[in-house]
């Protein structure tokens, strides 16, 4: 969800991808490319993101992750499910008012 | 794009993207501060494949390669295998393939499924042909059928020659309605060929005929030749894949609308009727409005046909058999499909014990797997890709088994040329079910077992103790005890068979055919009946009586080792079938059958008045052979006994419940009789004379042929059927003789150690022998029981028609068992033996 969240505005390359989360969190989370890459790929499996070679500013080779029209969906139907979970533990977590 | 052929396409360029993937990384590397931190890239990539879904392919392939691998090292093991799988697979297909070929398969011919047989059926009997009269008048008056197709066989005389070859009368719309054209020249057709055409007939010859008697020559089209002595002109040559509906071997096709022109004294034959359906029109349909066309022609020829005779259209689709045909067909087919399905069953199990020999020796490599943390799954998976080049391999193997037998068959039975053998899509798919099912057997059970085996403990003491527990399994005693039974099966079977051909082909029939031989005239086909056919033979007689080595000559009604068969059965004897013909007095002595009791026919008795009975009827009906002048049969006689003759079955060789009645000839018996003559030397000698004789009257065209060539053409399916299941049962034989061998040789290795310690510790070795043999004897009392029950029940089930098998055969059984129990003691005391003679201190060494 983080993935496809931050390549939404722009298409990213891989190091940009884990770059931005981090900053986008203030550093509260990290991606390890342990992770990042499979996780890339099975988006690409599935067709939420489409990859392509591009230059980076640094005029460096990269290739460029971005969002397809199914990523989209998939995004907004991700984001839901979580907004969904993050109310129900918000609503147990409420302090208990005294009775 | 959908998700799964985005997937494929992956798996199509995997090795592009992975490139890109590796450098993709490269890039993130160099922009890390600390590239130290990514990992290792082989690691993320292999990672990445699993998202895609393509990682069990990759196993499979690498297990498949490395099974390929296995193959090619122990070439002994393989090639043992395939010979095992291509035997047990190979010849189920054969059986398959002659199945499919001669019954399962419509006839190729077009639109099978709109052709019609119509049987004629009345409330007690059916039959296969009609009166042509009958079958015209259903061609005019039915509303169902768009044809109606006709054809009748006869044996006809070609080029003036007493040369016999099979003809058919067809009507003229027979090649076209069947779907086929000539080969060469025209096939009949309705505008050329009808009834009111002059000129001298047509014929079409078949393709086999003119490739061997005309020498495949195309001037043969246009020629004029002699059939039956009337000329024809050849106008064409059929296709060589035509079929024929009767699976006949037809040298000729005349046109039936011509029959007159052979013989016009004769009359019109019966004649077998097909009918093509008109668009729509359903069989029940067709049924019942042939029902109403059947009973306007009884009410207006009433002496034609039967009151209450309809006739059954039986469709293409189901090959023209009736539903009883069908099913007892279906029963012969399943119990030989059975019979094999043993021999596959025990060709599986025997390789599933070597399999798993092999994996026994694997267990350490295995048990490493599983330290490295591969699942239970993953093995099991492993050995069964492993095993799957030796399946692709018997199946290979199994495919040119077919085709090499289909070869054998063809030219062994002489099969005609439209029975298209050779393997096509249904044997290989076929085949495939057939291995899949050996694969079962042979890879599943032992990558099962192995798999359950504590292979962690493996490693530690070089799979020793997991190679013991898996050679002690109850799987592979099992897998002995099931090769056991099918040989068992197998052999017992087989020797019942060969019991039955045994029978059939013993000179002591009760009768001596050797030095006769037959002449046989088709008078009523030349319109001589009655007293002209009694004279015709007559003149034949007296122009051979001269001759010095023409010991004795009679005349019969039903010639022995023919097909003429007239059945009845009498209540006073029931169970017994009776075989009635009527002859000449002199025929015992020609066919040497012996008179028991009274005396042969004399010319004072009365041809409905006396009757000679055989033994078996004699002690059936009487209990006794003295029943000279008493009256026939027991209860309501209308004839009286004069003689009693030896049991003789001329016509049905084989059968068991039989006997034979014998009536005199009457003047009417005469025009569809045959004569028999005895010679003091070789019967072929006299052939040219019975032939001279029998053309110097020239009304009629007298065939000859010698009774010991019909005996060779009667007996040669017995023959052939009998060597076919013999070399099956020795196949099996030989199959679970190499298992039970294979087994103990395992054992043997594995115990080396311990057999070491026992002879050094002064273990005489027959106690040594069975140690090792030990575990395979209850197995085997198994195996061998359950054969015999099995067995049993397969020999009841082939005691009637066609197989006539004697179900209970003692000797058969125990020469069975005794063949079984020795070949196993002889496979099992071979590499046992071979331990022994090992010196115990190498085998105690040994590791």
């Amino acid at each position: 969800m983080l993935i496809l969240q931050v390549v939404r505005q722009q298409p990213l390359h891989g190091y940009a991808i884990a770059q931005r989360i981090r900053q986008l969190s203030s550093d509260a989370l990290s991606v390890e490319e342990g992770s990042l890459y499979p996780a890339l790929q099975k988006a690409l499996a599935q067709g939420w993101l489409k990859a392509e070679w591009t230059t980076s500013e640094s005029g460096r080779e990269v290739r460029s992750y971005r969002l397809t029209a199914r990523g989209l969906k998939q995004l907004d139907a991700e984001r839901d499910e979580y907004q969904r979970r993050a109310d129900g533990i918000a609503a147990i977590l409420a302090p208990v008012k005294p009775s | 794009m959908t998700t799964w052929l985005r997937r494929v396409w992956h798996l199509l360029n995997r090795r592009r993207h992975e490139r890109e993937l590796a450098r993709e990384m490269a890039a993130h590397r160099a922009m890390m501060g600390d590239p130290d931190r990514f990992g290792d890239p082989y690691r993320l990539i292999e990672r990445s494949r699993d998202a895609w879904g393509w990682q069990w392919l990759d196993d499979a392939t690498q297990d498949f390669r490395l099974g390929w691998r296995g193959i090619r090292r122990s070439p002994g093991f393989a090639v043992t295998a395939m010979v095992i799988l291509t035997a047990g697979i190979g010849l189920n297909l054969t059986f398959f393939q002659l199945a499919s070929v001669t019954v399962l398969r419509p006839r190729p011919v077009a639109s099978p499924d709109t052709l019609v047989w119509l049987y004629r059926q009345g409330p007690r009997e059916r039959s296969s042909g009609a009166p042509y009269a009958a079958a015209r008048f259903v061609r005019e008056h039915n509303t169902v059928l768009s044809a109606v197709l006709m054809q009748t066989g006869a044996q006809v005389a070609w080029n003036d020659s007493d040369w016999v070859i099979d003809a058919q009368f067809v009507s003229a719309n027979w090649f076209k309605e069947l779907g086929y054209d000539a080969f060469l020249g025209r096939v009949f057709s309705e505008a050329a060929d009808g009834r009111d055409a002059g000129g001298d007939p047509p014929a079409v010859v078949s393709y086999d005929f003119w490739k061997t008697v005309l020498g495949g020559d195309p001037s043969a089209v246009g020629r004029t030749v002699r059939i039956d002595r009337r000329p024809v002109v050849i106008v064409g040559i059929a296709r060589p894949d035509f079929p024929e509906i009767e699976l006949d071997d037809t040298a000729v096709w005349l046109p039936l609308d011509r029959h007159a022109f052979f013989y016009p004294t004769a009359g019109f034959p019966h004649v077998v009727m097909l009918g093509r359906l008109r668009d729509g029109t359903t069989l029940a349909a067709a049924r019942e409005s042939l029902r109403a066309t059947m009973d306007a022609l009884s009410r207006e020829r009433p002496g034609l046909i039967a009151a209450g005779t309809w006739l059954e259209p039986i469709s293409g689709r189901d090959n023209f058999l009736p539903p009883d045909l069908r099913v007892q067909i279906w029963i012969m087919i399943s119990l030989m499909a059975t019979l094999m399905m043993v021999v596959l069953i025990v060709a599986s199990a025997n390789l599933g014990n070597l399999v798993l020999s092999r994996a026994t020796g694997r267990a350490r490599e295995l048990g490493v797997r599983v330290a490295l943390g591969a699942r239970r799954s993953r093995i099991v998976r492993q050995l069964l890709v492993e095993t799957l080049p030796l399946g692709l391999l018997g199946t290979l193997g199994a495919v040119l088994f077919a085709w090499a037998a289909a070869a054998m068959i063809r030219s062994a039975a002489q099969l005609p040329p439209y029975l298209d053998l050779s393997p096509d899509w249904r044997t290989l798919l076929a085949s495939m079910a057939l291995a899949t099912v050996a694969m079962a057997v042979v890879a599943a059970i032992p990558s099962w077992k192995v798999a359950r085996q504590d292979l962690g403990a493996a490693i530690k003491d070089g799979g020793h103790q997991v190679s013991m527990r898996l050679d002690a399994s109850l799987v592979r005693r099992l897998l002995v005890a099931a090769q056991v039974t099918g040989c068992c099966v197998m052999l017992i079977v087989a020797g019942l068979v060969a019991r039955r051909a045994q029978r059939t082909l013993d000179t002591r029939l009760g009768f001596e055919f050797d030095r006769v031989a037959a002449v046989w005239a088709p008078l009523d086909r030349f319109g001589i009946a009655g007293a002209a056919a009694r004279d015709y033979w007559d003149g034949m007689k007296t122009r051979l009586a001269d001759r010095s080595d023409v010991e004795a000559m009679a005349l019969v009604t039903a010639p022995p080792l023919g097909f003429m068969v007239n059945r009845t059965g009498y209540q006073d004897a029931p169970g017994l079938k009776v075989l009635w013909q009527r002859v000449d007095p002199s025929y015992f002595a020609v066919m040497r059958i012996p008179i028991l009791r009274g005396r042969t026919f004399a010319a004072a008795d009365g041809a409905e008045a006396s009757v000679v009975i055989s033994r078996r009827v004699a002690l059936a009906m009487y209990g006794t052979l003295d029943v000279v002048g008493r009256g026939f049969p027991l209860t309501a006689p209308s004839q009286v006994i004069v003689g009693v003759a030896g049991d003789a079955h001329t016509i049905l060789v084989n059968a068991t419940d039989v006997g034979e009645l014998y009536r005199p000839l009457r003047l009417d018996d005469h025009t569809a009789a045959t004569l028999l003559v005895r010679s003091r030397s070789d019967p072929a000698g006299l052939l040219p004379w019975l032939r001279a004789a029998g053309g110097a009257d020239p009304r009629a065209i007298a065939m000859t042929r010698l009774l010991r060539d019909d005996f060779a053409r009667r007996t040669a399916p017995a023959r052939l059927v009998s060597v076919i299941v013999g070399a099956t049962g020795v196949l099996t034989l030989a199959l679970a003789s190499l298992g039970v061998f294979g087994v103990v040789s395992c054992a043997a290795v594995l115990r080396t150690r311990e057999i070491g310690i026992h002879r050094a510790l002064g273990a005489p070795a027959a106690a040594v022998l069975r140690l090792i043999t030990a575990r395979l004897l209850w197995p085997f009392g198994l195996g061998m029981a359950t054969g015999l029950i099995a067995a049993a029940a397969a020999g009841a089930l082939m005691a009637g028609e066609p197989f006539y098998l004697q179900p209970i055969d003692p000797g058969v059984y125990a020469a069975a068992l005794a063949l079984v129990g020795a070949a196993g003691a002889a496979a099992a005391t071979l590499p046992a033996a071979r331990v022994l003679r090992a010196d115990p201190l190498r085998a105690l060494r040994h590791e």
